[in-house]
């Protein structure tokens, strides 16, 4: 990692990043050809981390980091096995490769243990950005204190629990005897807020917000929506009330949506789980899963995303891709290892990081805008019932089956909110739910910058007040 | 840097401790070795070795603290490290700034503090691991011809800590964490099911496999999942329940041991203000320890925590009344408390946290055929899932598994659902506690900015919560 050492003197220079990890994916790969493996793909990362928490009022802790990772993946005769270091000598890369070899030995032969071809990646997504680049430890915490008073200076009665900026600088690399090089590297900078509203004995519920932002405009816009959505969330949670039990719609913010539905669809439509049995998606390709006017694409190219990328974790060029389209079931997401069970090809979602075998999943899902207008013409839609705004709870992504709390909720009464509400539990099952979607709203917002989404109005749901 | 079992690292630290006056270090070299096994459907989806470790500085100087860390456990590269601390904290102080104050007196950790089991895990080879799960796995899939998918997984995290204080903390510190998690999809005429088992401990298998083993697991995540295909639904509404130790767990866990975290409590939540109050039955002491009480082997047990503090027994509720919050040093000192050995970092480039160990509520007097006996109309419930607590007290858990209790008597399986309450007010519905302890929440993590081992437990209580449902 090309750095300075001395935290108030940081640079970063991201294209000799770059180079660093690839010569310590190179090298790990390296070392475990030479220990005897038939095949290696090592994975490198690095990162500078310079983050800023406060807790209420009080800056808690300044923290300035260099931390790397380097992971590798052995297969011999179609037996696999991983290990990883954050030591990047030349002791621990021999260690790591004899354990990596060492597991593959004693595994079992799988015919799908097969690294993916070398694809090239044409793509630069270009994420390193000169004045984050440069930014110096005094500047990130200058922008936590501003964003922490100006959130407290928006109504004597909000809390903060924590309000984090985390500025990251990284680079990483993917290098396999496949003939696979793929370097990357980036900056941004993300924030979080953590609180709530207390007005005498009234204590309100949580709520958080925050996102990222690869550049410092960007990242003014951000605090700004943040500070906006979590004021309006930890005050508006004041004074609770009990709801109503009924059977019917639901209004879901485009958290909640991604939460109770497209995030545990989306995991339903991966190869593997539709290989092992554990997937109501299997065999409903071209079939009709949900309402008409639901579009889910995963979109490695939105620059607002967090999961921006240009190559995945096996080093397989990454595009946008289609999973729900009007209503029908396109396509399953693979990795390399799905694929080879299947006879087909990646579709570029390899996920995680140097510590672990690369798993599947989404890098940037958005749901297209429907018709329903907006937030406000979601809530005539609704006329009266519940709106959830964040969802706590748990889904089974197999059976579809969920159940939960309504946290930051409300109750919606002739088109208007009249009340926030407690102890407000509801469920159902997704996959008998999608096709009874009533609404979406005309704009798809930013979920934390991990996705998009449209607010959606759902029919047929249980809903169980205290 | 070797990562094998090390020698003693507090000397070296010791030599790179480098104060300025008035200001307070500490150095935590934190190794942690993870091997880990998981098959499902009778595939290797991983078979894995890591190593992450290294020295974590933390500095408080100039009215703020400053973290740093580096891998290399060796003395310049620590005091680079506390070089690069020291310069965050002064880059955050501010003229104005009144300080963090003096630390309160604390009992610092001095000595080599070793939990049971790591030796005997260590010369346990990957190989028989990996054949065993497998076999796990396979017999698990096997156990009924409904069964789609099976997954299995086992780990063992060893963890070696030195951690050196400038005011006279030096501890080194080495335990073990295994896990063995099993679970199964089961499906029939377009429905699918899961049942699953996980368990958590801190020592060997003596103390993972205590109450079952893994062949018993297996067989319990099987029928779980193929009865629950023929299970109702559970009727939504506000119940008296028979909560497992394990759902007894998640609620002082999540819906007490959050809202008491000092750093919670600073913040508004609902455990603000109200030490010496009533705030639940009579029947309920319930406890935060770094000892594994009752029975050995608890999943979050420590014997000394991320500040070189010894990590001792918190009453947090004595017989209904709020009696302690959880701290850190500097929680303590804004407190003008004892800190109560709580801070708690999951690796090395991590700074500590207020962070729950082994919570519980003590054991009482009933029998569970009691319980049962006494209950006309309700539910029992077990098999946790996920949990989460809010600011106001109000919580939600998932389980996996419901009966029906009508007229004292025990009725067929339903389908698991999530329940709800608010803390104090579920607490002061206690109406009986069991006398049989089980420790039950060791696998998983807890989440808060950082993943976190924790365990949970107590015996069988009765109590009132919002039941989630058909209405």
């Amino acid at each position: 990692m090309a750095h300075s050492t001395q935290a108030s003197e940081v640079r970063f220079d991201g294209q000799a990043a770059q180079e660093d990890q690839s010569s310590h994916a190179e090298a790990l790969m390296r070392a475990a050809l030479n220990a005897g493996a038939g095949e290696a793909e090592a994975v490198a990362q690095g990162s500078q981390i310079i983050s800023v928490r406060f807790e209420g009022e009080e800056l808690k802790l300044t923290s300035a980091d260099f931390g790397s990772a380097l992971g590798l993946r052995v297969l011999h005769d179609r037996r696999m096995g991983f290990a990883s270091t954050n030591q990047v000598g030349t002791e621990a890369r021999e260690r790591t490769a004899q354990g990596a070899l060492g597991l593959a030995k004693c595994s079992p032969a799988d015919p799908a243990n097969v690294l993916p071809d070398c694809h090239p990646v044409t793509r630069d997504v270009q994420a390193c950005d000169d004045a984050l680049s440069d930014m110096p430890v005094e500047a990130v915490v200058g922008r936590a204190r501003d964003l922490v008073a100006r959130t407290l200076a928006v109504d004597p009665r909000l809390r903060l629990d924590s309000c984090e900026v985390v500025l990251r600088r990284g680079a990483g690399a993917v290098h396999s005897s496949a003939g696979v090089e793929a370097s990357a590297s980036s900056t941004s900078m993300s924030l979080s807020l953590f609180g709530m509203a207390v007005d005498g004995d009234d204590v309100g519920g949580f709520d958080y917000w925050g996102g990222h932002a690869l550049d410092v405009p960007s990242f003014e816009l951000l605090a700004e929506e943040s500070i906006t959505h979590f004021s309006r969330a930890a005050l508006g949670n004041l004074n609770a009330q009990a709801s109503e039990s009924y059977t019917g719609p639901v209004l879901f913010s485009p958290s909640a949506f991604m939460d109770v539905f497209i995030q545990p669809l989306v995991s339903a439509a991966s190869a593997i789980a539709v290989q092992r049995g554990r997937s109501s998606l299997a065999g409903k390709l071209g079939q009709v899963i949900a309402a008409d006017m639901l579009n889910v694409t995963d979109d490695p190219t939105d620059r607002g995303l967090m999961g921006l990328c240009a190559f995945d974790r096996e080093g397989v060029p990454t595009q946008p891709f289609d999973v729900i389209n009007q209503g029908v079931l396109q396509a399953y997401l693979y990795n390399g290892y799905a694929a080879a069970v299947d006879g087909v090809s990646s579709t570029g979602h390899a996920s995680g990081g140097a510590r672990s075998v690369p798993g599947l999943g989404a890098h940037g899902l958005c749901v297209g805008a429907g018709q329903g207008g907006r937030s406000a013409d979601m809530l005539k839609h609704l006329d009266r019932g519940l709106l959830v705004g964040r969802f706590s709870g748990s889904v089974d992504p197999a059976s579809g089956d969920f159940s939960g709390v309504a946290k930051s909720s409300r109750w919606v009464e002739a088109g208007a909110v009249v009340r926030p509400v407690r102890e407000t539990l509801f469920g159902g099952n997704l996959f008998d739910l999608l096709p009874q979607l009533l609404q979406l709203s005309s704009e798809a917002e930013s979920v934390m910058g991990s996705a998009r989404a449209p607010w959606a109005l759902v029919d047929g749901l249980s809903v169980t007040a205290g | 840097m070797q990562t094998d079992s090390c020698n003693d690292p507090t000397d070296i630290l010791q030599e790179a401790l480098n104060a300025d006056g008035g200001e307070h270090v500490e150095l935590r070299f934190h190794s942690k070795r993870t091997r880990s096994i998981a098959v499902e459907k009778g595939r290797v989806d991983q078979a894995r070795l890591a190593e992450h470790a290294g020295v974590g500085v933390r500095v408080q100087s100039g009215g703020a603290h400053g973290f740093a860390s580096t891998s290399a456990l060796e003395v310049g590269a620590i005091r680079e490290a506390l070089d690069n601390a020291r310069s965050a904290a002064r880059a955050s102080a501010r003229k104005d700034s009144v300080g963090i104050g003096d630390l309160p007196p604390a009992e610092l950790a001095r000595g080599v503090f070793e939990e049971a089991g790591c030796h005997e895990l260590e010369r346990r080879p990957i190989e028989e691991s990996l054949e065993w799960v497998l076999a796990m796995e396979a017999r698990t899939r096997a156990a009924s011809k409904s069964i789609q998918s099976a997954v299995c997984r086992y780990s063992e995290v060893f963890e070696e800590k030195g951690i050196v204080t400038s005011d006279g903390a030096k501890a080194w510190t080495r335990l073990v964490r295994p896990e063995f998690a099993t679970s199964a999809v089961a499906s029939k005429d377009g429905d699918i099911q899961r049942g699953a088992r996980s368990v958590g401990a801190t020592g060997a298998w003596d103390c993972l496999f205590r109450r079952a083993d893994a062949e018993q697991f297996s067989e319990e995540a099987a029928s779980m999942a193929v009865n629950l295909l023929r299970a109702g639904q559970v009727a939504g509404g506000r119940k008296r329940v028979l909560l497992s130790p394990s759902l007894v767990g998640l609620l002082t866990h999540e819906a007490i041991g959050h809202t008491v975290e000092a750093d919670f409590v600073a913040a508004g939540s609902c455990a603000q203000g109200r030490i010496g109050e009533q705030v639940a039955s009579e029947l309920v002491t319930l406890c935060d320890s770094g000892a594994s009480e009752y029975l050995p082997g608890a999943g979050g047990t420590l014997a000394v925590d991320d500040e070189g503090i010894l990590a001792g027994r918190t009453e947090i509720i004595r017989a209904g009344v709020l009696n302690s919050y959880l701290h850190d040093r500097r929680s303590a000192a804004e407190f003008g408390v004892t800190p109560t050995g709580n801070a708690r970092a999951w690796e090395y480039d991590d700074a500590p946290l207020i962070r729950m160990r082994n919570t519980y509520i003590e054991p009482g007097t009933s029998s569970l055929e009691e319980m049962i006996a006494e209950t006309a109309d309700g539910l029992m419930l077990d098999g946790p899932k996920n949990g989460q607590a809010d600011a106001n007290g109000e919580f939600m858990f998932g389980t996996l598994q419901a009966w029906p209790i009508v007229n004292g008597k025990r009725g067929d399986l339903l389908r698991g659902t999530n329940i709800s309450g608010t803390a104090f007010d579920v607490l002061r519905s206690v109406s009986a506690v069991g006398k049989d302890f089980e420790w039950d929440l060791g696998s998983g993590h807890c989440g808060k900015g950082q993943p976190m081992k924790v365990d949970a437990g107590g015996p069988w209580v009765a109590c009132e919560v919002l039941v989630g449902g058909q209405v």
